[in-house]
């Protein structure tokens, strides 16, 4: 189960994985969502939709925020190629958690299926 | 790290060299046709690409010519459609693609201490394709018969009834051949990375132009399956009237588009991410100093692999879908901007702490910074929909993406040429006439494409043939056109200069940069083995740590230095540590390569005269080539048919578990599943989307049947998984009659399927819901066919003795083949009988 | 930087920023001379959603240029010759302030920016609810031409083909879709474009600040006849509007087509050769190419190919194959030019 420690390089893609996951969930979601019960436009951004998505972002932005803190600390243990892979991996963690909270602050203020 | 077979014998270097050259030289006259050398193909490649690239450029002239006065007739417009969409079409898919990964091809196994990719006949099947289906695209524009509907080739205008002729066809046919180039390209690139780098060189130490690469032939494996499929689609609903992108059947013209840009992005950064690699291997050279910030880099590198997969309804933003979800796409492309930032400041940061100077190389390489951040930022302003509404489709975004492909991909190429050039030749260029030609094509580029940004801002739309006097854009285009003349002068001088230096430039002193990386360890120009022994590398700088190293290697005192075995041999090794695991012994020269490629161009052909039943005769005298091809491994005649190696080296990788093939599998499947994916997104986007869409009210496909196929392909991946288990035990009693029961039952798995077909009575010409249905249980059909095929070779292996404990190699790859068919079996049953009972219509 | 000496300068390009500078001059120097305007300019809003865009743009052009200038300066300046001696940890830290500095912070910051001031830009052009809900414009583009729909005119719906009137000082709602292939509806200088798809109905919102005329070309790919697929726009004040829409009113048109006897021939031409293609009111119902019923009246024929003048239409009917290559009416050779004559004389007359 070497895979499942943060030296081991899978984790160079995991991070970014776990934000593409977000991202196709989101659209996809919010597509479904629009074509088959879209909200009234009146309620703006105020809507369960919105909620649901921003809910979905945040925990995604929490779970990679630990993923990435999980690295950090790991990498403080090794040295050579498991530090390598450890802290690039905790970077691209930490990249991916400002990428779902970056991507999803238009879920704040957008109306959702206009 | 203790290196295995470290030679204590001293070589007389001739004599090794004499006898590696007759292993690995290539033969001349007709049968240099069979070469499957990485060099010669390399080379081939660029070579090709240069000549695409010389046709691409003609038609930017024609285009240039034609608007730089309102009003013109100097082509109809017909003719003009023609020669935009060939000029978008070549320069991407003929130029842009092939080039790059020729350079690849040619440098990788150099600089990763490899002797050759770990697929050579692929490689050569990989060109023979690029080459058939660039000559039949580009023959398309002599008999005026060229696809003319935008290299987008957005349905409608591209299907049936809006371009009857058969412009479209050599468009969708033509490409999809040249694809399988690229894919066959990208995935012995990413295997060759992984399994193939020298002794010692661990993931983290290997140079970041492999890193570079590897990302890149990963997008190309995961990014070209979906614009494949689009083409499959397309090329269905023009042939034979499946209604895939046509509303009136139930399908929709806007799934093109996404199928086409889920691709069409990625290839942006496909093709900027080699150039953004040959900047980062330059400039720590011509700095003097390492690169700071390797990981940086390695981080940049994933980022923007996996974030330009996300951006791709940018080009989409005009299509009216909801505005929260533009914005998703809106703010992911502007994430785009970190990755690059970051390399941007990491190549500056390495200027600003080395000793840079201004070499011929570093001239093209300053040309592409400011190119490339003009084109990035306003690519960033693009990515903000508003303005993307305004400028969509005009003048500006032709700026833009000039500015981000030329800039980007053009200028680090002709860097990397002129920095790699005494390598290609033993020459330097000359610092005179590249120094005018630099110039003259920055100019010219600059004068060319910065004013285009107003003519678009006037309001001027990309690709309209001819514009009215009194629009204001007259002097802007005259401007634009001046400046492209001078810009093509540049280039020719450019071209005019590498031609000249083989035959006129000075000999190169060995390593003439003082560059870091193994390939400055070939002697110039290289031999075709390309190393006498191979190092133990534990370095980012073998050749600035141990400048001596190039006359070792020559003189034999590393690894490898054997060929009185007569195998073409290389070290595979672990992917992560680059720790020896076995020794890669790889085929020879092939016909084979060439008479498939040749057989699929006749599939080709006859598709695009509608011959179909020729087709389907070359289809599967194109398979009895490539099945011919595969008997040529492991433990036959031909291959390595004696396994001796010396005391204490590693074993052949065909006497192991875990040779390259498996990956090379397993990326295939990769490819495979992208297309697979591609295919489900379709389905379920027509559902859910398409205003005409209409599912039967009862479902047609029997849950029965399905689910009795789908307990028969597993069962047969089962058995296969068995007989792995037994093999990995060193049993292998009863292995040939278990590949024919495996075998037997995928045959019944294809019965089922076949007769649930029939039994559906689909009218796929009526409505699209059966065409996507029908695709599917096609797909599904022909990898079932595959799996029987290779399962009852083995079989036949088995009998000849090529496949047992004592070669234990092949089932592995062909079970897994049928691990995917089992979950590609069971998302289809999911998608196509049971999701419509449970959710209806 | 010093000069050493000529043979050295030559391969020096510091030496060429002079000639670079004269040239940008140059090239700045046209662009205000020619100016922003131009009816098809976004530099030149007439309207709320275009007048934003054009902030935006002056903005984003101001930060990039300052980036790209800065980002050449520190990559020239790096070439600078120099000798100075620094520890790994000197370099660390300064590569470190460079990398994080430039690729972190730099970006971050410049596209939270960016996405904070440009998302309530676009929301302008959203169709969201309005207390009063505004004029409803249909537009549908076709190989190489638009028609052009008000369902909500007061008296019943109005139809036109290849002019587009709107009321200005008031939010249009502009419902847009493809008759074949895609096109693209885009008026510059009142705001962004949208895609006119086959099967489906896009909408945006615009508005004209004032009574004005504007440029608008189809934007998409659509064919030979892209280049010449125009659309004229005329935002009028709101009662002039009413009035327009009135006149347009079938039982109107169809009166001024029928009357005038002296026009007999003509008509019975038209319904030889072009009534199975072309609507008049009261005449014809052809629905494949422009309806017809007020051609008179506007200002441009074939969709901008040819302005309209006396005599015009005659003109455009022998001669638009050459006007506006490969468009689908057929070319007429086959009658007479009288015949044509005849017909564009009452075609014109048809103008309420």
């Amino acid at each position: 189960m070497e895979r499942l420690n943060f030296t081991h390089p899978i984790h160079l893609t995991v991070g970014l994985t776990l934000w593409s996951l977000w991202f196709v969930g989101v659209y996809s979601g919010l597509s479904v969502a629009c074509a088959v019960a879209p909200p009234a436009p009146e309620a703006g951004a105020v809507t369960l939709l919105n909620a649901g998505l921003g809910m979905i972002s945040l925990i995604f932005t929490a779970g990679l925020l630990l993923l990435a803190w999980g690295s950090f600390q790991v990498a403080k243990q090794h040295r050579g190629r498991q530090h390598f892979h450890a802290v690039v991996s905790g970077w691209l963690y930490l990249f991916s958690a400002f990428g779902v909270a970056f991507a999803g602050l238009p879920i704040i203020a957008v109306p959702p299926c206009l | 790290m203790k290196s295995v077979n470290q030679e204590a014998v001293e070589h007389d270097p001739q004599q090794l060299h004499d006898d590696l050259h007759d292993i690995w030289g290539n033969p001349k006259g007709l049968k240099a046709l069979t070469i499957v050398n990485h060099t010669t193909l390399g080379l081939r490649f660029m070579i090709t690409g240069m000549v695409f690239f010389l046709i691409g450029g003609i038609l930017a002239m024609l285009v240039r010519t034609q608007l730089a006065m309102p009003d013109q007739d100097f082509m109809s417009p017909e003719i003009y459609n023609q020669v935009t969409t060939m000029h978008g079409t070549v320069m991407m898919f003929l130029f842009a693609i092939p080039m790059l990964e020729g350079l690849a091809i040619y440098l990788i196994p150099k600089m990763i201490g490899a002797r050759d990719l770990v697929c050579p006949r692929l490689t050569s099947l990989g060109y023979f394709c690029y080459l058939f289906g660039g000559i039949i695209l580009t023959s398309s524009l002599i008999i005026e018969m060229a696809p003319s509907s935008g290299w987008f080739m957005y349905t409608p205008l591209s299907s049936k009834e809006f371009a009857p002729d058969l412009g479209s066809d050599f468009w969708l046919l033509g490409i999809t051949f040249v694809e399988i180039s690229a894919l066959s390209a990208g995935v012995e690139l990413v295997v060759s990375i992984l399994r193939t780098r020298t002794q010692g060189m661990a993931l983290h130490k290997m140079p970041l132009f492999a890193w570079y690469i590897l990302a890149m032939a990963l997008m190309i494996v995961v990014g070209f399956p979906p614009l494949i499929l689009g083409s499959v689609l397309l090329e269905l609903e023009r042939a034979v009237g499946m209604p895939f992108f046509q509303i009136a059947g139930g399908g929709d013209p806007v799934l093109w588009q996404h199928l086409f840009w889920l691709f069409g992005h990625p290839e942006v950064y496909i093709i900027f991410l080699p150039a953004a690699g040959i900047v980062s291997t330059l400039i720590p050279v011509f700095a003097g100093r390492p690169i700071v910030g390797y990981g940086w880099v390695v981080a940049a590198i994933t980022i923007m692999g996996f974030i330009s997969f996300g951006l791709w309804v940018h080009h989409m933003f005009t299509i009216g879908i909801p505005q929260l979800a533009q914005a998703f796409f809106s703010a992911a492309s502007m994430l785009v901007a970190v990755p690059t930032a970051i390399q941007v400041f990491v190549w500056i940061a390495t200027l600003w702490l080395g000793k840079p100077k201004m070499k011929l190389p570093m001239l093209w390489v300053m040309g592409f910074l400011i190119i490339f951040v003009c084109g990035g930022l306003t690519g960033v302003m693009l990515a903000l929909v508003p303005f993307n509404w305004q400028v969509h489709d005009t003048h500006f975004v032709v700026a833009h993406m000039h500015y981000v492909l030329v800039g980007g991909m053009f200028f680090p190429l002709i860097a990397g040429l002129y920095y790699w050039l005494p390598l290609f030749s033993g020459r330097m260029p000359s610092e005179n006439l590249g120094r005018w030609g630099f110039w003259l094509t920055f100019l010219g580029f600059n004068g060319t494409f910065l004013i285009m940004h107003w003519t678009g801002l006037l309001g001027m739309p990309r690709r309209i043939y001819t514009y009215e006097a009194g629009s204001g854009w007259e002097i802007f285009n005259l401007l634009s056109s001046i400046s492209s003349f001078i810009l093509s002068a540049g280039i020719a001088m450019v071209l005019l200069d590498i031609a000249l230096h083989f035959r006129f430039g000075k000999p190169a002193k060995h390593n003439p940069w003082n560059a870091d990386t193994l390939e400055w360890a070939n002697t110039m120009p290289p031999s075709a083995y390309n190393f006498v022994s191979l190092p133990n590398v534990e370095t980012r700088h073998p050749l600035w740590d141990d400048p001596n190293l190039p006359h070792t290697m020559a003189e034999g005192k590393h690894s490898l230095a054997v060929a009185s075995h007569g195998r073409r041999e290389m070290w595979g090794t672990d992917p992560i540590t680059g720790k020896v695991r076995e020794i890669i012994h790889l085929p020879g020269n092939s016909w084979w390569p060439l008479f498939a490629a040749s057989a699929l161009a006749v599939v080709c052909l006859s598709l695009l005269t509608r011959v179909y039943l020729l087709a389907g005769v070359f289809v599967i005298i194109a398979g009895i080539f490539l099945l011919r091809w595969s008997w040529e491994n492991g433990a036959h005649p031909n291959a390595a048919p004696d396994a001796g190696v010396k005391p204490g080296d590693p074993p052949l990788h065909s006497r192991t578990m875990d040779g390259p093939g498996l990956w090379a599998m397993g990326v295939f499947l990769i490819a495979n599943g992208s297309f697979f994916l591609s295919y489900l997104f379709g389905w379920f986007y027509l559902w859910t989307v398409s205003p005409q869409w209409r599912m039967p009210e009862t479902p047609p496909l029997s849950l029965m049947l399905m689910g009795a196929a789908g307990v028969a392909v597993f069962a047969g991946a089962v058995i296969m998984e068995k007989l792995i288990r037994g093999l990995r035990q060193q049993r292998d009693a009863g292995l040939g009659a278990g590949f024919y029961t495996a075998a037997a039952l995928g045959a019944l798995q294809i019965g089922l399927t076949g007769w649930a077909l029939w039994q559906a009575e689909l009218s796929p010409t009526q409505t699209s819901h059966d065409a996507v249905m029908l695709v599917g249980l096609a797909y599904a059909l022909f990898h079932g066919c595959l799996a029987v095929i290779l399962t009852v070779l083995q079989g036949l292996r088995v009998g000849y003795g090529y496949v047992g404990v004592h070669a234990p190699f092949e089932p592995g790859v062909v079970a897994l083949l049928w691990r995917y068919n089992v979950v590609v079996f069971g998302l289809l049953i999911g998608a196509l009988a049971v999701l419509p009972r449970v959710i209806g219509g | 930087m010093r000069e050493r000496n000529s043979a050295i300068a030559i391969h020096n390009p510091s030496s060429r920023w002079g000639h670079r500078i004269t040239c940008l001059m140059g090239i700045c120097l046209l662009i205000s001379v020619a100016g922003c305007s131009g009816d098809r300019s976004i530099l030149d809003p007439a309207g709320p959603a275009a007048r934003d865009v054009r902030l935006i743009w002056w903005v984003m052009l101001s930060f990039a240029t300052v980036v790209l200038l800065g980002v050449t300066a520190v990559w020239l300046y790096a070439f600078r010759p120099r000798s100075v001696e620094r520890t790994a940890a000197q370099e660390r830290r300064i590569a470190r302030r460079w990398i994080i500095g430039g690729g972190l912070v730099l970006p971050v910051a410049s596209i939270t920016a960016l996405l904070m001031f440009g998302v309530p830009a676009g929301q302008r052009m959203l169709p969201l609810p309005l207390s009063e809900p505004p004029e409803v414009i249909e537009v549908i583009g076709h190989q190489w031409w638009w028609e052009v729909r008000y369902p909500g005119a007061e008296g019943g719906e109005v139809v036109t083909a290849n002019q587009l009137v709107m009321p200005a000082g008031e939010p249009v709602d502009f419902h847009v879709s493809g008759a074949d292939v895609i096109h693209a509806f885009w008026v510059p200088r009142l705001g962004g474009k949208i895609d006119m798809l086959p099967g489906r109905v896009n909408k945006i919102r615009l508005e004209a600040d004032e009574p004005a005329v504007f440029g608008a070309q189809c934007a998409e790919l659509c064919g030979v006849g892209h280049a010449h697929m125009h659309l004229y726009v005329e935002a009028v004040p709101r009662d002039e509007f009413d009035a327009w829409l009135m006149a347009r009113q079938e039982t109107e048109l169809s009166e001024a087509a029928t009357q005038a006897s002296t026009h007999d021939g003509a008509r019975e031409a038209f319904m030889t050769h072009c009534a199975s293609c072309h609507e008049v009111a009261g005449v014809s119902q052809g629905r494949v190419g422009p309806n017809l019923s007020d051609v008179g009246s506007r200002t441009m024929l074939g969709a901008g190919a040819m302005p309209m003048e006396e005599g015009a239409i005659s003109q455009w009917l022998q001669n638009h194959q050459t006007l506006k290559p490969g468009n689908k009416m057929p070319a007429h050779d086959d009658i007479d030019t009288d015949t044509l004559d005849a017909l564009g004389a009452w075609l014109e007359t048809l103008s309420p």
